[in-house]
């Protein structure tokens, strides 16, 4: 028995050293339930965010709804989707290009530290300095200098500062942009832009983990991934007494289904995107408490305009436009949480033409079929439209390809990428010929945000213009735009430039994205603008 | 017994450095590119270039590989392409998969044997029913169905666990998923003792201890269970392994933060040092698993010895 015994104590000794790190480990926060009822902390989902909490460093949803709560910046949009000063008193320019922006008195970080212009501009230096690699890094590509600080990969970067950005006073920024840009104060609206105190610069990394904003709120507890952040209300903001919320639990979800089940249960208190599984039932389940707004991003099926010929005749991509129900696809496949697109640039944008698209984006399949003839068809009559499968896009893309297939007597396939990365990998080597789904999200509400990033030349190199689209009007007419000298004058532009797309559909528009929000009884109601909550909106129950 | 054990630890450490150099040639091998995945529908080429050259992705293989292993030599396991210490996630991640995975080998083991134990003994009677039915329910149910259903009834209807997280720690956070998660591997141990058992009582050893006079309790407890547990513990010990790593169902449903989830979201951002430090230490576990298996066959079967 002697070999058993120590046998014994060898796999003892196994399974304790197994369970030894289980036992050490703990890493629960102590974040508690989350409905204690009116103690007046709310708990809102969000998913992982990508990086650190380095507001230059976040361009994703999830991690830039806490960066909304902790930092305040020099604009931001309100309830009318309109752009209002924030931190600003005044941003005032004669060109569109130099701007000067003045600072509210009163605003500290959170350790107390007054915010200045410097702070601002430390902030945009570390943003666009291609040594730091930040995700936000082009969104500065409009200050003047910014190329400085961008010399290419594997270069040494010389300055580390912006020639375009000064610091005049304690309370006067000065900006000075490459060319005019009259979109500038809706851009300053983004979490890209806000500033950062002199404490993030000693330790970016700890910072990013328990960031010292400006903002309304203040964080509690350091971020912990997959679990979350506690943030409590930051008592010296300048105007704390608008915002109802004492304290936010932001809680990490892997799915936003259990999400969902936790809202019902009472687990959760902000839900802001409702999930696929729930949006047929959501306003049933949660009378009252629920939100369904248009929001700012669009759907589009795009093509190689680069390098395959057959898609070059703008007859063609108007004839697949026509040939798509988008009705059908809005209400029939999103239940309602799509509406169909009439333009490139959805509703809640200044400057919206409802219908703009006019027949092009209705749905008519005889002239679609005539204006396939007239162009002279497809080779092989077959049509391949490309989308990834990690998204919810199948369904959709397969109805679209069965709503050509009938109208134009084309046969169509729905191609699945595995992700949305597979497919620009296919384009960049010119392997995939074929159409291929693609969405944008606006990341500040301005007619500008819908046209340049996708469409303009700059943005083959510098953006997301997959299709390689260039046209020298549509150019010029967003450059006029830029130095409007009123908004409406740039607006007027940005419509023309907007003409000039519908014309020559580039990309298809075909829906425009809606916000379904759930929120639960401890809130009586609430408000989303641009995908973050607005927090002076809500109203405790 | 010392000696064994030793040479088992000493073939363990080719078998690792093999494993994550083919698991990064695997990654390596995948179409697309990290940093693309990373930046989704809104590409940065200028931005892409700069990570590029940082995480050194443009370099060949060989010196890719040479980069992380040299690091993980001096104790760095790397970063993610976000900057993230791999380390961090391990010691993050780790804790909550070992808890989740005990858990449910802790009902697979006692649940399982124990119920393949009764029925074996009221073989053909009412028990054995059941447990035949509920095991044959069991396996029939997929994973994420169960999960949900329950996770619905248990926790949104009833309230009697929480329904997703791990606020409330071990054991409150852990036992439905746990449950959940064992739920398959319990309805194989439960036949797998039955049957192993029902052959040990019929055979010459139980009847001869019977026939000495020994009480029922330790015939059954000692002479016939101890030997119909060999096939069991082979099953439990290569599960260990694959509840560790296979929890992603398990995981996502109860939003349980362990290595599963980790492990899927790496593979599509084609994080390769993450890949490759996860699945490392899962082999890792494999490896000490079916070590404490073959330790245990001494214990269970004097007969074996290893010298």
């Amino acid at each position: 028995m002697r070999g058993a015994k120590s046998a014994k104590w060898v796999a003892i000794a196994a399974v304790v050293a197994l369970g030894a790190t289980a036992c050490g480990g703990g890493g629960d926060t102590g974040n508690g339930k989350a409905s204690g009822k009116n103690n007046g902390v709310v708990s809102v989902e969000i998913g992982q965010p990508q990086n650190t909490l380095v507001p230059s460093n976040t361009y994703e949803t999830e991690g830039g709804q806490v960066i909304h709560a902790l930092f305040t910046g020099l604009t931001k949009i309100d309830s009318n989707n309109k752009i209002v000063n924030d931190e600003a008193q005044s941003v005032e320019t004669k060109d569109n290009k130099v701007w000067t922006i003045k600072l509210k008195p009163g605003f500290t970080f959170h350790n107390g530290e007054p915010v200045t212009a410097q702070s601002y501009v430390d902030a945009w230096n570390y943003g666009a300095d291609q040594t730091n690699a930040q995700q936000t890094n082009a969104l500065f590509s409009h200050i003047q200098g910014y190329t400085d600080l961008n010399p290419g990969p594997k270069k040494t970067v010389k300055t580390h500062t912006m020639s375009g950005l000064k610091a005049i006073d304690d309370n006067t920024l000065q900006v000075t942009l490459t060319a005019p840009f009259s979109a500038f104060p809706a851009q300053l609206s983004f979490t890209g832009f806000v500033p950062l105190p002199k404490a993030f610069f000693k330790d970016p990394k700890g910072f990013g983990k328990k960031p010292i904003g400006n903002g309304p709120y203040e964080a509690k507890t350091s971020f912990v991934d997959n679990e979350g952040i506690s943030l409590v209300k930051y008592a010296k903001y300048p105007d704390a007494s608008s915002f109802p919320v004492k304290g936010i639990n932001f809680k990490v979800y892997s799915n936003q289904d259990t999400a969902y089940k936790d809202l019902l249960a009472g687990n959760l208190d902000v839900l802001p995107v409702i999930p696929t599984s729930g949006l047929a039932t959501y306003k049933k389940d949660l009378p009252g408490h629920n939100i369904d707004v248009p929001e700012g991003a669009v759907g589009y099926i795009g093509f190689p305009l680069k390098y395959n010929k057959a898609f070059q005749n703008a007859k063609i991509r108007q004839a697949i436009s026509m040939s798509i129900d988008r009705d059908a696809i809005a209400s029939k496949i999103f239940l309602g949480a799509r509406s169909a697109a009439d333009d490139y640039v959805p509703p809640l944008i200044d400057g919206y033409r409802k219908g703009a698209c006019g027949e092009t984006c209705t749905y008519n399949p005889t002239k679609a079929k005539q204006l396939y003839k007239e162009a002279g068809g497809l080779p092989g009559n077959a049509l391949e439209i490309g989308y990834n499968a990690d998204g919810d896009h199948k369904t959709w893309v397969e109805a679209v390809a069965n709503q050509i297939q009938k109208a134009l007597g084309v046969k169509v396939t729905a191609k699945p990428f595995e992700q949305f990365q597979t497919i620009l990998n296919d384009l960049d080597a010119k392997k995939y010929k074929g159409a291929f789904r693609m969405g944008w999200q606006m990341d500040y509400p301005n007619f500008e945000d819908f046209l340049r990033p996708i469409f303009s030349k700059d943005a083959i190199e510098n953006g997301s213009n997959y299709a390689g689209y260039t046209n020298p009007t549509f150019e010029k007419l967003l450059s006029e735009g830029d130095q409007g000298a009123t908004e409406a004058d740039a607006i007027k532009k940005y419509q023309e430039a907007d003409d000039v797309l519908l014309k020559d559909m580039p990309y298809i528009p075909v829906y425009f994205y809606r916000l379904n929000t759930g929120f639960s009884d401890k809130i009586k109601s609430m408000n989303i603008i641009a995908h973050q909550i607005d927090w002076t909106s809500i109203k405790l129950g | 017994m010392g000696r064994f054990v030793v040479r088992r630890v000493l073939q363990a450490i080719p078998v690792l450095i093999g494993v994550t150099f083919l698991i990064y040639c695997l990654v390596f091998l995948l179409p697309g590119d990290p940093i693309r995945a990373l930046m989704g529908e809104k590409q940065d080429p200028h931005l892409a270039l700069v990570l590029r050259a940082k995480y050194h992705l443009d370099d060949p293989l060989v010196v890719q590989y040479w980069h992380y292993i040299t690091g993980v030599f001096r104790g760095d396991l790397g970063t993610t392409y976000t900057g993230r210490p791999i380390s961090d996630i391990v010691s993050q991640r780790f804790p909550v998969t070992l808890k989740l995975s005990l858990t449910a080998f802790g009902f697979e083991a006692v649940i399982g044997i124990l119920a393949g134990i009764f029925s074996a003994l009221r073989r053909g009677k009412f028990l054995d029913n059941v447990v035949f039915i509920a095991t044959l329910f069991l396996i029939s149910i997929p994973v994420f169905v169960l999960g949900n259903v329950l996770q619905l009834e248990l926790g949104v209807n009833w309230k009697l666990t929480p329904v997703a997280g791990i606020e409330d720690g071990w054991p409150a956070s852990y036992v439905l998923p746990g449950l959940v998660l064992a739920s398959t591997s319990m309805a194989y141990i439960a036949r797998l003792t039955r049957t192993s058992m029902i052959e040990s009582v019929r055979s010459d050893y139980v009847r001869t201890a019977i026939a000495k006079g020994l009480p029922r309790r330790r015939v059954i407890g000692v002479h016939a269970l101890r030997n119909s547990l060999i096939p069991v513990v082979t099953f439990l010990g290569m599960d260990l392994g694959s509840l560790m790593g296979g929890a992603i169902i398990t995981e996502r449903v109860f939003n349980l933060p362990g290595i599963g989830g980790q492990l899927a979201q790496s593979v599509s951002l084609r994080e390769g040092p993450v890949i490759v430090g996860l699945v490392t230490l899962l082999i890792l576990i494999y490896l000490v698993a079916n070590l404490a298996v073959d330790v245990l066959y001494a214990v269970l079967d004097p007969r074996i010895r290893y010298e």
